[in-house]
This record gives C-alpha cells, sequence and structure tokens, in this order.
C-alpha cells in the first residue's frame, strides 16, 4: 500500500491521506477548442477540471455535487481513465496510474467500474441481459460457470434470472439501471464509480435503487464515489462530500457538517435553492444568486465565484463591488474547522445570513 | 372573496388507440383553477400530467385520440369551440412553457424575433412597437441588457435565460392562465430557484391562474397553492398545499413522500414503493395502485375509488376510511421522526 514514491506535497489539506484507495492530486483538464480544418489552430480551452485534488478512502461513499458544466463527470471518467489526465496525478493503492498504458490498465479496470446516468444509452441494445452483464466475465477471461455466475448477480440486484435471454428494450428504466449495477458488481471492484445513477429515475424507483446501492455497499465493502447534482441524493447516500464549481472543488466536508454548517458561500446558496417537500424548518430563505454559471472557456480570474457571490458583496458592503483577493486569486482550499475544508477567502460564519445579501 | 373561475376540467380522459391496445393516458381528471392560484400537478412519468395539460389546450389531435370530458375556459369549453375560436384563445388567453426551452425556440432566427412573431399571431401592430414590447418584456423576466439581447440567436442563450424568453413569449398577451409542463426540470437548481422566483413574481404582478406540472414535489411545495396528485391517468388526491403535504390521505402520495431523501435531514432508510408504475395499456383493475399498496383490502382490486371529498375540501381516491388514513399515516410520521432523530 505504501509503495508512493513521496513525491512533492498536495497543494491542499484533503488531498492527502494515508490508506487512500483512490488519491487524486491537482488533477486538471482542458478541451481544445480548434478552428480550421487541415491546419488546426487552438483558439481557446475549456477548463473541465482545474486543480482538483481528493482522496477516496475504503469503504466510504464520496459523495461529489454540483451544476451541469462544473467538471464532476469529467472528474470521473479521469479517475477511470477513459479520459487522459492534462496535468496532475491519480493514485490507486498508492500506486500512480495516471500514465499506465491500455494494457496495464486492464488489470486495474476489474478494480475500478462504473455506473452510468443513463441506463439504457449505456448498454448495447442489441445483446441480451445474460451477454451484458457476461461481459466483464469474457473481457477478463474470467473461468468458471459464466451464467450461474450472471444469474447470481441478477438476482441478487433484483432482477428475475430467468429474464436472462430478455433484451435491454423489455425492462423499465429501473431494471435497466439493476442491469448496469450487475455489471459493474461482476468482477467484484473495490471502487464503483456511480455517475448520476439514479438522475433517469422516478422517485419512487430511485429510492429502490439508492437501497440497493446501500445493501451492495454493506455486503460487498465496496467504496462509491458518487456524482449527482440532487443534492438531497447526495446527503442520503454519502459520508464525505467535496462541492465542485467551474472545474473546481470548493468545499469537502462530512455530509452532515456540509449541509448543516456550510462554509463556502456558493454551498450555502446551492443548498437553499433546493426546493424542499416537506420541512420540518419551515420559512424558506433562498439566497437567490445571480446570473449563470460563467463559461468554463472563459472563467473569472481569482476565485471563480467571485462574480456571483453573495458574501464578497457583504465584505465589500456594496452590490457593485468584491474585496479585491476575492477578484484576483484563487483562494486555496484550506481547513476551515476540523476536516472541513473551503476554498474562500470569507468563509461563512454559523447561522450568517446570505439572504438576498446580493441584492442589498 | 370571490374569485374568477379561469379554468375548469371536467371528468377528461384522454384514450390513445395503439396496435398494442387502448392507452388509458388521462382518465378521469377534473380539478379548476382561479384567478392568483397555482396549481401544481404532481405525478411520476406516464402518470397522465402532461397529457391533461396538452389536452386543455386541445394540443392532442382530437382525430387520432378518443377524447371525452369538458375543459371550461371562462364559460366556452374548448374542447368544442371551431378552430379559428381556438387559435384566439391559444397563446393570447391561455398559453404554455415546455420544459426543454431550446426545443421550442428556432436555432435559425433571433430570439427577440421569434417573440414578436407571438404578438403579430393575433394583432396588428407595427415592427417597432412589437420590438419595444419584446425588449419591455425581456428585462421584466429578467435577461440582462434586453435591447441588445433582442438580437441574439437562441444558442447564444444560456438555459435559463431560453426558459426566461420562453416565459416572455407565454407573456406577450397578458394571458388568464400560463401552463408550465416542467419548466424548470432542465435547469439546475440555483437556476431553478430563479425561475421558480420568477413565475411566483410575474403570477402576481399578471395577475394570472398558473399550473405547474412537475415531478418534483419539492418545487410543488414550494410555489403551488394546491397540488394534485396523479398516478395512472388519474388524480388520487386533490387539496391545499398544506394539506397534501402534512396530512396527506393517499398511499400512492405517502409512498412519494416516504421515497424522496431529504436535504435538511440526516440519511435515514428510504421506504421505497414496491414495484413498478402499471402499464397504461393495462391498468390493474379496481384502484390502480392496489397492487403496490401496503395498505390494501378487499374492494380494492374489484371497486374503482372515486375521487371523493370526506370534507375540509381535500378529496382523495382511496377505500380507507378516513380515520384509518389518519392513523396509518401518523404512523409513519412517528416512525420517520423516531428514526431521523
Amino acid at each position: 500500500m505504501s509503495q508512493i514514491a513521496p513525491t512533492e506535497p498536495a497543494s491542499s489539506g484533503p488531498g492527502r491521506r494515508d490508506g487512500a484507495l483512490i488519491e487524486v492530486r491537482n488533477l486538471s483538464k482542458h478541451f481544445p477548442v480548434t478552428e480550421g480544418i487541415i491546419f488546426r489552430k487552438e483558439v481557446a480551452r475549456v477548463q473541465a477540471v482545474a486543480d482538483v485534488s481528493f482522496t477516496l478512502m475504503p469503504g466510504e461513499t464520496l459523495g461529489l455535487v454540483g451544476e451541469s458544466g462544473c467538471g464532476k463527470s469529467t472528474t470521473a471518467r479521469l479517475i477511470t481513465k477513459l479520459l487522459p489526465a492534462s496535468s496532475g496525478q491519480i493514485f490507486f493503492e498508492g500506486r500512480d496510474i495516471t500514465k499506465l498504458s491500455r494494457r496495464d490498465m486492464l488489470p486495474l479496470r476489474r478494480e475500478i467500474q462504473m455506473i452510468f446516468q443513463d441506463p439504457y444509452s449505456s448498454v448495447n441494445p442489441k445483446q441480451t441481459v445474460g451477454q451484458i452483464i457476461g461481459a466483464p466475465f469474457d473481457i477478463h477471461k474470467i473461468p468458471g460457470d459464466q451464467k450461474k455466475q450472471v444469474r447470481e448477480l441478477m438476482d441478487r440486484v433484483g432482477l428475475n434470472p430467468e429474464h436472462y435471454n430478455r433484451y435491454p428494450h423489455e425492462f423499465s428504466g429501473g431494471q435497466r439501471q439493476r442491469i448496469g449495477v450487475a455489471r459493474a458488481l461482476a468482477l467484484r471492484p473495490k471502487v464503483i464509480i456511480c455517475d448520476e445513477p439514479v438522475s433517469a429515475l422516478d422517485v419512487s424507483i430511485q429510492a429502490q435503487i439508492l437501497n440497493l446501492l446501500e445493501d451492495l455497499q454493506d455486503e460487498f465493502k465496496l467504496t462509491y464515489l458518487f456524482i449527482s447534482h440532487d443534492l438531497g441524493v447526495v446527503r442520503h447516500i454519502s459520508d464525505r462530500i467535496a462541492v465542485m464549481y467551474l472545474g473546481h472543488v470548493v468545499e469537502v466536508a462530512q455530509a452532515d457538517e456540509l449541509y448543516e454548517d456550510p462554509k463556502h458561500p456558493y454551498t450555502a446558496a446551492l443548498l437553499s435553492a433546493v426546493p424542499k417537500a416537506y420541512s420540518d424548518t419551515d420559512a424558506r430563505e433562498r439566497v437567490v444568486l445571480t446570473g449563470d454559471v460563467p463559461s468554463p472557456m472563459d472563467p473569472p480570474s481569482g476565485c471563480p465565484f467571485h462574480p456571483r457571490c453573495p458574501k464578497a458583496r457583504i465584505v465589500a458592503g456594496s452590490k457593485d463591488k468584491v474585496p479585491d483577493n476575492c477578484r484576483d486569486v484563487m483562494p486555496p482550499l484550506g481547513e476551515v474547522a476540523s476536516n472541513h475544508y473551503a476554498a474562500c477567502w470569507y468563509p461563512v460564519d454559523v447561522g450568517e445570513k446570505l439572504h438576498r445579501a446580493a441584492h442589498a | 372573496m370571490t374569485q374568477e373561475r379561469l379554468l375548469e376540467v371536467k371528468d377528461l380522459k384522454v384514450h390513445f388507440n395503439t396496435p398494442d391496445g387502448i392507452v388509458r393516458a388521462v382518465d378521469g381528471v377534473s380539478f379548476k383553477l382561479d384567478r392568483g392560484e397555482t396549481l401544481g400537478i404532481v405525478g411520476e412519468s406516464g402518470s397522465g400530467k402532461s397529457v391533461t395539460c396538452l389536452t386543455s389546450l386541445r394540443l392532442t389531435n382530437l382525430e387520432s385520440a378518443d377524447v371525452s370530458g369538458e375543459v371550461i375556459f371562462k364559460g366556452r369549453d374548448l374542447l368544442k369551440i371551431t378552430k379559428e375560436e381556438l387559435r384566439q384563445v391559444r397563446g393570447k388567453e391561455l398559453s404554455m412553457i415546455f420544459q426543454d426551452p431550446f426545443a421550442c425556440l428556432h436555432p435559425l432566427y433571433k430570439v427577440g424575433d421569434q417573440i414578436a412573431e407571438a404578438i403579430f399571431a393575433h394583432e396588428d401592430c407595427s415592427k417597432q412597437a412589437a420590438k419595444k414590447r419584446v425588449v419591455d418584456l425581456l428585462g421584466a423576466v429578467g435577461i440582462p441588457r434586453p435591447d441588445s439581447r433582442y438580437n441574439d440567436y437562441p444558442h447564444q442563450f444560456s438555459g435559463g435565460m431560453r426558459q426566461r424568453a420562453m416565459i416572455a413569449m407565454a407573456l406577450v398577451h397578458n394571458p388568464d392562465v400560463l401552463i408550465a409542463d416542467e419548466p424548470t426540470t432542465a435547469l439546475d437548481v440555483t437556476v431553478q430557484a430563479q425561475i421558480l422566483d420568477l413565475i411566483e413574481r410575474l403570477k402576481t404582478d399578471f395577475n394570472v391562474g398558473v399550473i405547474l406540472i412537475t415531478h418534483d414535489l419539492g418545487v410543488v411545495a414550494d410555489v403551488a397553492q394546491t397540488v394534485m396528485v396523479m398516478y395512472a391517468g388519474r388524480p388520487v388526491e386533490i387539496g391545499t398545499k398544506d394539506r397534501v403535504f402534512s396530512q396527506p390521505l393517499h398511499p400512492y402520495t405517502w409512498g412519494l413522500l416516504e421515497s424522496i431523501p431529504h436535504v435538511d435531514q440526516k440519511g435515514t432508510r428510504l421506504v421505497p414503493i414496491q414495484g413498478m408504475p402499471p402499464s397504461l395499456i393495462r391498468v390493474p383493475p379496481g384502484c390502480p395502485f392496489h397492487p403496490r399498496c401496503p395498505h390494501r383490502f378487499e374492494p380494492c382490486d374489484k371497486d374503482v375509488p372515486e375521487l371523493y371529498d370526506r370534507g375540509g375540501g381535500h378529496p382523495d381516491a382511496c377505500h380507507l376510511s378516513i380515520e384509518d388514513k389518519k392513523r396509518l399515516w401518523n404512523e409513519r410520521e412517528r416512525r420517520r421522526r423516531k428514526v431521523a432523530s
């Protein structure tokens, strides 16, 4: 486990932890925007993931939340090496896997599996369920009675094993997602990256899949990286949560602490924006953010959140002004409370109201 | 306080004939909408909420679908009036916002011109006057620098701004009723909060009646005064928001409420509804929810429960007695609070 060559320390706190199953250090990914057909010339860059560091401890569920375009799915694809990283490192059980070739990566793919958002487009419609769930066994040349193993898996995830020869279109959305879960589980991986696994499902079905994922975690000692834009779902399933905004991780904390005492103004605004079906505390106080998420092609200087940040305006004392350091310098992800990290120059105080501050 | 009744739907049924059989998409829906009221319609996919609203605007093809019932809008049955009369009403007095704002805007025309087109559809008006109205509206729905944004194309707008543009288009003629079909489903939560605030503000400013269709119970709890919960093409309960969320009467609503993970509550095990929503071709006999209902008893698989008001203006469609319902719901609530604490 500890054969990591001790390189330079990670830029910020939550990036280093002993015994981590997956460790991500200063990971970045940009996509070039090109012009021209024959002579391609890079005219701009989309900074999808910017200097992201975090660890995933064995047996835990780390939630990754953020709005569309914040880089959560790109992060997942970088970790599974479905995309090459532009810079930074990814460690799996202490081993740097950032530069591994496809062939060297193959044995590791048994350990890191993925569940996708759209259960239908992530399976081959021309294959039967048995073939889909059996594919990992073929790829990794696992000996033994494949059919029996697949049937056991189907039974475990709540599919009728007699439906072995059916095609994906014969199943409902929830059942299709169970197929995806069974396939991810087939090789008994250590980590499953769940990229919005319940977003396409109706609430009653969503609850069934979430319960299934929890049961499987207990049974097979799985570690999850759980990506979702649904803050209720993330709180429900996660032990720790990382919040992303415009490619940056802006806050990391234990789930309950993050929801009860968010330190980053973006997290506070995000949480207050969720409409609650029934809450024991009445009187909603939404922090309505003005404007939209900026384009990652042309991110703001300094803190990426400063153009929309209500707290920066409170600090500056005017709705048109922000403090200089917010505008000019990207704040590091620093420890603001015990095991609670936030990338903000002026973290939110306990119980502080940002409500409508931006309009004040 | 007298309220102006804008829309009344009576026993609406929409059945589609398909090669596989008759799809009973909507099977007996009735509701009323007053001026200044927001009615939230919730249900899972396939519960008939969108078809109900599309048919209220007569956007379902009456030739291929089998539609019965009445849609009374300001005293006229929209299902019976002539096409020309319908054209006068649609988009002017009764307008709609759809889920996917990108699919509703033509990618090759300027956003402003597309909104202006909605003006020309109903009145003669000079180009300059139309443009001025559009710019004012774009400003009213919160688009910054509306006069230069008028000339933008849809791809230059973000998702939230496109939805604002669609709302502006729906409002050009000061409609009486605004139907919003999942208006925030495609948007991020912070933008969703902006759009919900906007709809609420416009409801007051323009004094319209709003029908909001959504699958998100949180959105309904946030903006609606009246809530209708639908399952398999029928309403299972209709009541004020406070009643439906604090003392829901139908086991399906209980199941929905217990299925959602809460943002403001620690993770406890969810209680999903067993099984799956039924196919609308083969709706179970009796109460359509009975195969999934943990409280079913004898009459449930034989008699269809009628939507029935047991007093309190909160009708529901379930065979359980009101005492049983109150007891069962309170038991569930106690259990939930115990687990949560």
